[in-house]
């Protein structure tokens, strides 16, 4: 009898729920549930990020480059410890195009500096008439149609004497919607950016249609569309290319400095504008670790914008390509990337 | 046994509630990036506003907006209006209606009825071409009310696709129109043409700089065809100008080449302009408009780094310092004339002149920041 206490008591008590722990299983529940919910809201935003970032690249071979002696500099680049050299690329990618098979408009060069807060972007030209990294010749822009971001790095590593650490390329309609998503631009345009023949080829059924186009100048709110028709038009421009590059350096800032507004609200939006219109090799750890180093680069004249102009290059090349003056182009650009 | 099941069910209830209140709210967060500016017409300005005299008109999405005694009226539909200017007797105002392939300037009641289409730039017919259109800007009309100035891109060589400014009769068609500047080409051309008393325009011409970069200079010209002669540099990139209601001031924004704008005046006595004073260096300033009253300046700029422009009011006394006060004199000592060494004057301490700031008049909106405002008594 005496014997038989101890055991009906410890039942007893098993049965009992024992606050302290039933507190903890309710906190750790509520916590898994909170996260599991966040996880189920991120998701479409994660997948992207997965898909997008962390690109293997396969960059083939080049073919020697030529010998060609850079001119005087003043003095090259020092290699800092965390900087770090990008390749932009932003390409047409409509109808007139097989997906992955399509020239890229827009080639930058942008050499990251944590160590000192700063940025250089080198706008190199479309036209330029370059040797490919597999041989044979031709205008810059067809090197990612050949070879796609591999092809893009090992012809610019070949023919600029450089080291690219990462690429990241857009498609047009995804610059269109990731503006929107950020809910537009502040702009300063240069001048009246005036077209008669803009390739109406992104919201048109007939891909080889002309539009009409007329940015005014001055300071204003661009929405996607008009952000694009001020960095694509060139038509109008005595500079083309050029000018049309040094447009897209200013529309490329001023995404920066929007995207400094950016907050979870807006992460789903933003990765559905961007689905299928980027990719880069940069992994979404390493993402993680620039984003707050983004907003660290506030000052103006840190930013070096360089946009190649003659007598870097004479045009009458073949094709109506421009002929590089390579002596004067590395010497550029040993100044500012190792 | 019963107590355990009973803490498993809430437990899993708790958390069903919980992962999925989590992803509702999550999803009914709004952003504020992408928020669509509000209509002007939503909200009442701030109370300051209640002190601009006369009506202001400003173009947002599409639409005309008046803002009179502190509150806005939707003038027109959202149908591509902008650039609103007030005919100099104040009985009507020109405005340009804008598609995606050309723009007409038309005329308007002050509550936005269209009173009459001005020019027809459309092309017409199964050969027309798409750059048989033509584009319109910047409507303005001469003192008198008799000639009609705008930017208008023709003469245009295939892709040389330039805005010039043109004057035509009121009354007339662009036919009768008279080419007043010849722009430089491949620059987007002349623009923002501002009729001066006595006659001539001054107005914003583009061109390449020492640098090839391409930027805005104060021109003025007084008879069509004219050379002219630039009143700012290359350099300094000015644009927007707006002659205050005297005459004697000119305000205009001044980018220096950057992704700024500055909002700049000078003195513009007999069509000779002065040196330029900056007035707001620390906003992106677009369309200075003086008050027809000379009360102040009101322009566009974001309220938020990158923001859409709301409409702000840079007091007069902001450009216009009360004069410095009167140097101190010794007091007189009572008690008759003094033999010794009279004590110097203390000096007054500096004043430093009160420090005025604008004054934002809206904070939801997304006012066209590219259409000048018109202010009207």
């Amino acid at each position: 009898m005496l014997g038989k206490q101890p055991g009906r008591r410890a039942r007893a008590s098993r049965r009992r729920l024992n606050l302290t722990r039933t507190a903890v299983l309710a906190v750790v529940a509520l916590s898994l549930s909170v996260v599991a919910g966040g996880f189920a809201y991120f998701l479409p935003a994660a997948t992207l990020a997965w898909q997008a970032t962390g690109q293997v690249v396969s960059i083939p071979s080049p073919t020697p480059s030529p010998s060609i002696e850079a001119s005087p500099s003043p003095s090259p680049v020092i290699k800092v410890p965390g900087d770090f050299t990008v390749l932009l690329l932003g390409s047409d990618d409509d109808s007139k195009f097989e997906a992955d098979h399509v020239l890229t408009q827009s080639m930058i060069l942008v050499r990251v500096r944590p160590s000192s807060h700063s940025v250089v972007m080198l706008s190199i030209p479309r036209d330029l008439y370059v040797q490919f990294w597999r041989g044979g010749s031709g205008k810059i822009d067809g090197a990612y149609s050949y070879g796609q971001a591999g092809g893009a790095i090992a012809t610019v590593e070949r023919d600029f004497n450089v080291h690219i650490d990462e690429y990241i390329w857009i498609g047009l309609l995804g610059l269109v919607k990731l503006i929107n998503a950020i809910g537009g631009i502040d702009v300063v345009t240069s001048n009246p950016v005036m077209d008669d023949f803009y390739p109406n080829d992104i919201f048109s059924q007939y891909p080889y249609d002309y539009s009409r186009v007329a940015v005014l100048p001055g300071p204003q709110h661009l929405d996607g569309l008009h952000a694009m028709q001020y960095v694509r038009s060139r038509h109008g421009d005595l500079q083309s290319d050029i000018g049309r590059s040094k447009r897209q350096q200013q529309v490329l800032l001023a995404i920066r400095q929007k995207a400094k507004q950016v907050t979870s609200s807006d992460v789903n939006a933003v990765a559905a504008a961007l689905g299928g219109e980027i990719k880069t090799s940069i992994s979404i750890d390493r993402v993680i670790d620039l984003i707050p180093l983004a907003s660290t680069f506030d000052n103006p004249d840190a930013i070096t914008q360089i946009v190649m102009v003659p007598p870097l290059f004479h045009g009458g090349g073949p094709g109506g390509s421009l002929t590089p003056n390579w002596p004067a182009i590395l010497a550029l650009v040993r100044q500012y990337f190792p | 046994m019963i107590a355990r099941f009973f803490l498993a069910l809430g437990l899993a209830a708790m958390m069903v509630v919980a992962s999925f209140g989590t992803y509702v709210y999550l999803s009914g967060r709004q952003s504020k990036l992408t928020a669509a500016p509000q209509k002007p017409t939503a909200a009442t300005p701030r109370a300051q506003a209640f002190k601009l005299p006369g009506t202001i008109y400003l173009a947002q999405s599409g639409a005309l907006y008046s803002l009179s005694v502190g509150r806005f009226h939707q003038l027109t539909g959202e149908e591509g209006w902008t650039q609103p200017s007030v005919f100099p007797d104040g009985g009507y105002m020109l405005a340009v209606k804008q598609n995606y392939l050309y723009s007409d300037v038309y005329v308007l009641e002050r509550f936005g009825a269209v009173h009459r289409k001005l020019t027809d730039n459309n092309a017409y017919g199964r050969l027309a071409d798409i750059s048989d259109r033509h584009w319109s800007f910047y409507p303005r009309l001469n003192p008198d009310g008799t000639q009609l100035f705008m930017s208008y891109d023709a003469p245009k060589f295939g892709y040389d696709v330039n805005l010039s400014v043109w004057a035509m009769p009121l009354g007339g068609s662009i036919s009768q129109g008279r080419l007043w500047t010849i722009s430089n080409d491949y620059t987007g051309g002349d623009v923002q043409a501002l009729p001066v008393p006595g006659g001539g325009i001054i107005y914003t011409k583009y061109s390449y700089g020492p640098d090839g970069n391409l930027t805005g200079q104060l021109w003025f010209t007084n008879r069509p065809g004219s050379v002219g002669r630039a009143l700012t540099d290359t350099d300094q990139d000015c644009s927007e100008p707006s002659l205050s209601p005297d005459g004697h001031l000119l305000a205009m924004i001044c980018t220096y080449q950057k992704q700024v704008s500055h909002l700049v005046f000078a003195s513009w006595i007999n069509t000779n302009i002065g040196r330029l004073h900056e007035l707001i260096t620390d906003q992106v300033v677009a369309q200075p408009t003086w008050a027809p009253d000379g009360s102040g300046i009101a322009y566009l700029a974001p309220a938020v780094a990158a923001g859409p422009f709301q409409l702000w009011f840079l007091p007069k006394d902001a450009y216009d310092a009360p004069p410095p006060s009167p140097t101190p004199v010794p007091t007189p000592t009572p008690g008759g004339p003094y033999s010794g060494t009279l004590p110097t004057p203390t000096p007054a301490p500096p004043v430093a002149p009160p420090v005025i700031k604008p004054v934002q008049l809206t904070t939801n909106n997304g006012f066209d920041a590219t259409s000048p405002i018109a202010w009207a008594l």
